[in-house]
């Protein structure tokens, strides 16, 4: 935000701020997807926030066997979300979102 | 469109550490029991008492119900809770210790309450989103609410509730006599 701020003051000193504004326009586009991520959920399965790693992961943060996958958020058609840890043990047992029942399928993955 | 359980199909080839994977589960269970079991405690209704044998062991106790109202009233029922090492992708599993006369419980002890399905199509049976409290719950309403003549798991006694109201209530009397008193 500091940065907007910045670029508005210095629009129009000539062509040398010209890079640094698109520089800055580049930040404050980062910033924006930013926001996309910032539902403070719940994962509903191991009770830890999904923009954490989920329990599992935390519990396991010492030894990477699975290789170095990171703990990913997975929204479905139901907009619920998820650690992908966390749903794609329980889609093993029952393919069905945990939270509404309707037959899960995934929107998009993330973090 | 992707499916969540073709990934996963591949993700399966490449991870095969079973048995680490099961020691990494148990800690899994114990980390969501020590809220649990608090949350339990602290929401457990007024029919019913938590006992842990060893208070080490988070995922083995006894749920002792009371019940104030209906049928088994004057009964004390111990049910041994055992929480598998897969916990919370597989309910608790329950077994009823006292020997009773209900429909939805048979004379071996089985329990019979949606919510301990492991799948159900319909959504009431185990998801990961329940917990321990509402096992308690399901378990205590077993003698009140969620009552159920319809799917019986001990068939005789649904029988003889349909057929003959005061007949049901007498042998449930009976039973909770000679099995159930505190
Ligand atoms: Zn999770
Ligand atoms: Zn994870
Ligand atoms: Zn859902």
């Amino acid at each position: 935000m500091a940065e907007s701020v910045q670029d508005n003051v210095e629009r129009g000193d000539g062509d040398n701020v010209k890079t640094e504004n698109f520089f800055t326009l580049k930040k404050w586009n980062a910033v924006a997807m930013w926001s996309w991520d910032v539902e403070c959920d719940t994962c509903a399965i191991c009770r830890v926030q999904v923009m954490d790693a989920c329990l599992r992961c935390q519990a396991e943060s010492k030894k990477d066997f699975y290789g170095k996958q990171d703990c990913v958020v997975v929204w479905g058609e139901c907009n619920h979300s998820f650690h992908y840890c966390c749903m794609s043990l329980w889609v093993k047992q029952n393919n069905r979102c945990p939270l509404c029942q309707q037959e899960w399928s995934i929107q998009r993955m993330g973090k | 469109m992707i499916t969540l359980r073709g990934k996963l199909k591949k993700d399966n080839d490449v991870s095969n550490s079973k048995s680490r994977d099961t020691n990494k589960r148990v800690s899994i269970r114990d980390k969501l029991l020590v809220r649990e079991v608090q949350e339990m405690e602290q929401t457990l209704p007024s029919t019913c008492q938590i006992v842990f044998d060893d208070p080490n062991r988070l995922h083995e106790f006894t749920l002792v119900i009371v019940p104030d109202e209906g049928y088994w009233v004057g009964g004390r029922f111990h049910f041994g809770i055992y929480v598998t090492e897969d916990y919370n992708m597989a309910p608790p599993q329950v077994k009823c210790q006292t020997k009773l006369w209900h429909p939805n419980i048979n004379e071996d002890g089985d329990v019979c309450l949606s919510l301990l399905r492991q799948s159900s199509i319909d959504g009431l049976g185990w998801a990961p989103t329940r917990k321990l409290k509402d096992v308690v719950w399901g378990v205590n309403s077993l003698f009140t609410d969620l009552l159920n003549f319809d799917d019986p798991l001990n068939r005789e006694a649904a029988e003889l509730f349909l057929v003959d109201k005061e007949s049901f209530r007498h042998k449930v009397k009976e039973y909770v006599t000679q099995y159930a008193k505190r």
